[in-house]
């Protein structure tokens, strides 16, 4: 078996993560080697794994002693994570508490004579509702008088995506999507009011840092030359301002939007009864199959997902358009500690192939790696409300896993009424027998029970 | 020593960011980082003994309570 380069992994010469037979290899390059042994040496690896700040991580050199060379000195292996996410499909919360656990692991090294030299918000992984680091080559020695070098870096990765939700009320996502760096600073300063900058925290963090990054540009000469002329930076003031960050990043909360999903739990036409139905369908789905990792698409606040974990499922990966749902969701599997990761997702526009050569940060097609999924009221979003052909929809639904329940939506259903009702029925071919069909074009019915007039659930199993 | 930390620092900023910008946005950072510092340094000082007076005002009230 081959050690198979991460195309996503090349920015550190030090180090680059591969692939091998499903494991996750760091190798450590000669650029990286003496970093490398003295923060082995130090203890610092394990105690940071220990205090939960850092993936789970091994030495696994001598198991690749035939594969060393002068450019590959050590083999590290991490511990393999079920999804991957990326800071673009987190919602507030997940991008809050990611923040929250790389200011806590700096201050946790810096009062151990260590720093991280990079801030960028990719280091960051979530194993269920908890952040974990997992780049080990981004830690390095401090030595006095240091700056903190990804100052700028977790400004624009984190802190302005934030602000951006909590001050504007603006999604950060599809922003963050488009600048796979972040929120540049000069941008967000661009768009907020003169009473948002009066504020002590945005009137440091990012009206002064914009106007000194304008003024650098202009004249990089002068820049240098005050750079020259800088002080180092004690100790003291750059753990303060570490924890000084921490406490104004702990405090934001979104500006709240009511989206149109907000009272979905409470006020959709749903009957109580259906949807006891169908969570018994699901826990019987679960049971059957006890998936490793079950995609949920159309999760919505969580409550299937949910359901699905209760059976006997392992992992939930939540996929909803609706950033407040998925927010409830959030704090739901952190109130009740389930293995749940909510993601951002518009399937109208899904994460796909981009960054460096298209391949540095993966599609959502790209990561599928379920065994099972569910669509609760779902389907219909994309064929009636998107136009998407329903044999396109279905087939796209049944690749996410081999097995699914996918929830038929009748045109006589209320909700259905209320998307057709200024469009008007440009869909002849919508029914019952056409999406029966579309099934059986990539796999078999193993289930099919009517969940009201207008739903039916469908059980499926692909070719 | 204070001039291997200033040319380990310039060397960072131009080694380690984006090759687009003519000077790297990284020293606008490093400029704020100096004044801030320094703030976050003296507020969390300050904070450490207004704590201490509003400990000691607190003990004295909690004793009046009690003697009340």
């Amino acid at each position: 078996m081959e050690l198979k380069k991460n195309p996503g992994s090349f920015r550190d010469p030090a180090g680059q993560i591969y692939n091998y037979n499903g494991r996750v290899i760091r190798i450590v390059k000669n650029f990286g080697k003496e970093r490398y042994e003295f923060l082995k040496k130090s203890g610092i690896i394990n105690d940071s794994i220990n205090k939960g700040f850092l993936i789970n991580t091994k030495d696994v050199t001598e198991e690749f002693e035939s594969q060393k060379t002068e450019k590959n000195c050590y083999f590290l292996e991490h511990e393999k994570l079920d999804y991957i996410s990326y800071p673009y499909e987190w919602n507030f919360y997940q991008l809050k508490s990611a923040a929250l656990h790389h200011l806590d692991f700096q201050i946790f090294l810096i009062d151990k004579d260590f720093v991280m030299i990079d801030s960028t918000a990719y280091n960051i992984q979530f194993i269920n509702y908890k952040p974990i680091f997992i780049d080990i080559l981004s830690l390095d020695k401090y030595r006095e008088g240091d700056y903190w070098v990804g100052h700028s870096q977790f400004l624009q990765q984190f802190l302005n995506p934030l602000l951006l939700r909590s001050v504007k009320g603006i999604q950060f996502n599809e922003w963050y999507k488009g600048n796979l760096d972040g929120i540049k600073t000069s941008e967000l300063n661009d768009i907020l009011s003169f009473k948002d900058k009066l504020s002590f925290n945005i009137f440091f963090s990012v009206v002064l840092l914009s106007k000194f990054e304008k003024k650098n540009k202009l004249n990089p000469k002068k820049a240098l030359k005050k750079l020259q002329n800088k002080k180092s930076l004690s100790k003291n003031s750059y753990k303060s301002m570490l924890v000084q960050l921490k406490n104004w990043i702990n405090k934001l909360e979104p500006l709240k939007k009511k989206t149109e999903w907000d009272n979905y739990s409470s006020i959709n036409t749903y009957q109580k009864e259906e949807e006891q139905k169908k969570l018994k369908i699901v826990n019987e789905f679960s049971k059957k199959f006890k998936p490793k990792i079950l995609a949920d698409i159309g999760c919505n606040d969580g409550v299937y997902s949910f359901e699905s974990l209760k059976a006997g499922t392992k992992k939930v990966v939540g996929f909803d358009i609706d950033i407040n749902s998925i927010e409830r969701a959030y704090k739901n599997s952190v109130n009740n500690n389930l293995n749940f990761i909510p993601i951002y997702f518009n399937a109208m526009n899904q994460s796909s192939q981009i960054g460096w050569n298209e391949s540095e940060r993966l599609s959502f097609n790209n990561r599928n790696n379920f065994d099972a999924m569910i669509a609760l009221a779902f389907e219909h979003h994309l064929t009636l409300a998107n136009n998407i052909p329903l044999d396109d929809a279905i087939s796209w639904l049944m690749k996410i896993a081999p097995v699914g329940l996918i929830e038929f939506v009748d045109k006589k259903d209320e909700t259905v009424k209320k998307i057709l009702s200024l469009k008007g029925d440009i869909f002849p071919d919508y029914n019952i027998e056409n999406f029966e069909k579309s099934i059986l074009m990539n796999g078999k019915i193993i289930n099919k029970t009517p969940i009201s007039n207008t739903r039916t659930l469908y059980e499926f199993k692909k070719n | 020593m204070k001039k291997i930390i200033l040319v380990s620092i310039i060397l960072n900023i131009f080694f380690t960011k984006s090759a687009f910008a003519y000077l790297d946005p990284g020293t606008g950072s490093i400029i704020l980082q100096a004044l801030l510092g320094a703030i976050a340094a003296a507020a969390s000082y300050c904070a450490f003994y207004w704590n201490k007076v509003k400990n000691f005002f607190k003990k004295i009230f909690k004793k009046k309570e009690k003697t009340e």
